[in-house]
């Protein structure tokens, strides 16, 4: 690989351990993919929640920031929630040695000079990279959204890439930072589906079905509702990269870099056309509808973090009615949403009916649910990615169902779906 | 007599033990207790079995971004596998295995996942860029 002579100064280590070690690992990440340069990264987002990390992945980070090894002052850096809100964790249920390993966590996040815009949704708060220029987020859901909605350009990188990028502020030239590289190669048809009655929970069920059934080939998909909100193009964002390893999609008419079906593609054929049905739907939701019991201890939303919108129509919903009281209910989403939410009394509601609206806190693959007392056995949830991490990180039975099936649960105190 | 493959260098080392093979993609965060090294996705047909000390054989990484993390913990512990060999390599289990000092390789000559069978004992040396199969 060609480096700069900057870079390669960084490399020999004139900048300290922590960077020379950073420029090693984006040097080595490089040299894998076959990139023959390095570019200038504008935007990174890492991981920080405490459970991901573990005790041993804390240490490696704390060395590389004692060794110099800080963001870059070019790069806008954010970051993952955590593993515990700060506030609410007595409420949660959540262990002290949990919250201070959260702490300690939080505490060299900062000194690595990363904003604490402690959520996934970035792009809903301020990191938002522009039209072709170049991102390195972790965090699976934020890197399909930014590539896929915003025409940003990043390739699906795990959470060691992002902070060696941050700290060098630079990343290989490989993959999706090619233009070539960013076509669609395959074609979602839907059939039989009328795309204008597809719910959320719908859509992130049809996204985890093609990324099982593409693994990492990019596609593009027809037949989808002419508007879609947010909270729909999330769905689809977030679920490709459960089923699968997909690192973007395109949206016929609808995302950037897909004006029409034959522009996806680059003007060539599809490898092929994949059909998706009410059939494959259906039993994508069936595969998380797994339970002993049919009582709900816990219903979770916000994986990825709830917008003000979904809290707005939690709180509505909830209006006048009362949760189980052998069933708890967590609203996860951002301070900064939560602040907003606060001002417009959805928080209060949620929490006169017995529930808690979370802020910092991962409701997916670093969520503490499993550590939590009373313990959790069964949850309930609107999230396709929130099903398929907790029975591997926290051993829960799991409901997967639409929002309304879920708060129906959480006042029934068992699975009404 | 050993049956070697070109392969292509993701992390360096080298590394022998007993194949565990795989044809699905794996996410190790939510797939792998790092506390244990036994394979806990439900969803995933090496569920229940270990890959500590193994080479692990996949077709590749999927999932969660922090999968690099649990590689980490994993070899802080010594219940990581030896070595890993994928399909294709992507940044997330390339980011574990460089920080954690295991080899992996990828893009072999034949396809790892038709020719290296679960309990065949192979050789990954990842600096020479080849895996040999004893048979």
């Amino acid at each position: 690989m060609k480096l700069t002579l900057e870079e390669e100064a960084m490399l020999k280590g004139k900048y300290g351990p922590g960077k020379q070690k950073a420029m090693e690992l984006t040097v080595s990440l490089g040299e894998a993919f076959g990139a023959e340069e390095l570019v200038p990264v504008d935007s990174v987002h890492i991981l920080a929640g405490g459970r991901s990390y573990d005790e041993a992945g804390i240490e490696w980070l704390e060395d590389l920031v004692n060794g110099g090894g800080v963001a870059h002052p070019d790069v806008y850096v954010t970051r993952n929630p955590g593993s515990a809100d700060h506030e609410l964790w007595r409420e949660m249920g959540l262990e002290d040695d949990l919250v201070d390993l959260q702490k300690r966590l939080d505490e060299v996040v900062i000194r690595f000079g990363a904003v604490p815009v402690a959520s996934c949704v970035p792009y809903l708060l301020g990191n938002l990279p522009r039209w072709r220029t170049r991102f390195c987020w972790a965090g699976s859901s934020g890197q399909v959204y930014a590539n896929s909605v915003l025409g940003a350009w990043g390739n699906r990188e795990g959470g060691i890439a992002c902070i060696a990028a941050a700290i060098t502020g630079k990343t290989p030239a490989y993959g999706l930072l090619i233009p070539e590289n960013r076509y669609a190669r395959v074609v979602v048809r839907p059939v039989d589906l009328d795309p204008d009655t597809l719910k959320e929970e719908d859509l992130a069920a049809l996204g985890y079905y093609v990324g099982q059934q593409l693994i990492d080939k990019i596609p593009v998909f027809t037949g989808l509702p002419a508007r879609m909100k947010i909270e729909q193009i999330r769905a689809l964002a977030y679920s490709l990269p459960v089923g699968g390893g997909i690192p973007m999609f395109h949206i016929a008419g609808l995302t950037p870099e897909a004006p029409t079906v034959e522009h996806a593609l680059g003007f060539k054929k599809p490898e092929s056309i994949l059909e998706v049905g009410p059939q494959e739907i259906a039993r994508t939701k069936e595969l998380f509808r797994r339970a002993d019991d049919s009582h709900i201890d816990l219903v979770i939303f916000g994986c990825p973090h709830c917008t003000i919108q979904e809290i707005a129509a939690i709180a509505s919903r909830l209006e006048g009615k009362r949760i189980n009281p052998s069933t708890r209910l967590w609203v996860c989403t951002s301070k900064q949403i939560k602040v907003i939410a606060q001002r417009l009394g959805y928080v209060e509601t949620i929490t006169r009916v017995g529930g808690l609206v979370l802020a910092d806190l991962c409701a997916g693959p670093a969520c503490p649910m499993g550590v939590v007392t009373p313990k959790v056995k069964v949850i309930a949830t609107n999230s396709i990615k929130t099903a398929f991490y907790a029975p591997g990180t926290s051993g829960v039975g799991i409901y997967y169902g639409t929002l309304d099936e879920c708060l129906e649960s959480a006042v029934a105190g068992e699975w009404r779906g | 007599m050993f049956r070697e493959i070109k392969v292509h260098k993701v992390c360096k080392g080298k590394a022998e033990g007993e194949a565990i093979v795989t044809s699905q993609p794996i996410s190790f965060y939510g797939g792998l207790d790092p506390k244990t090294g036994v394979i806990v996705d439900p969803t995933h047909e090496l569920a229940g079995h270990s890959v500590e000390g193994k080479i692990l054989v996949f077709p590749k990484g999927k999932g969660s971004t922090a999968g690099s993390f649990i590689i980490y913990a994993a070899k802080k512990r010594g219940k990581a596998p030896a070595a890993m060999v994928a399909q294709v390599a992507e940044a997330i289990i390339a980011g574990g295995a460089l920080i954690s000092d295991i080899p992996l390789v990828d893009q072999l000559d034949e396809d790892p996942l038709q020719v290296i069978k679960t309990g065949d004992y192979i050789i990954v040396d990842a600096d020479q860029g080849s895996v040999k199969i004893k048979s």
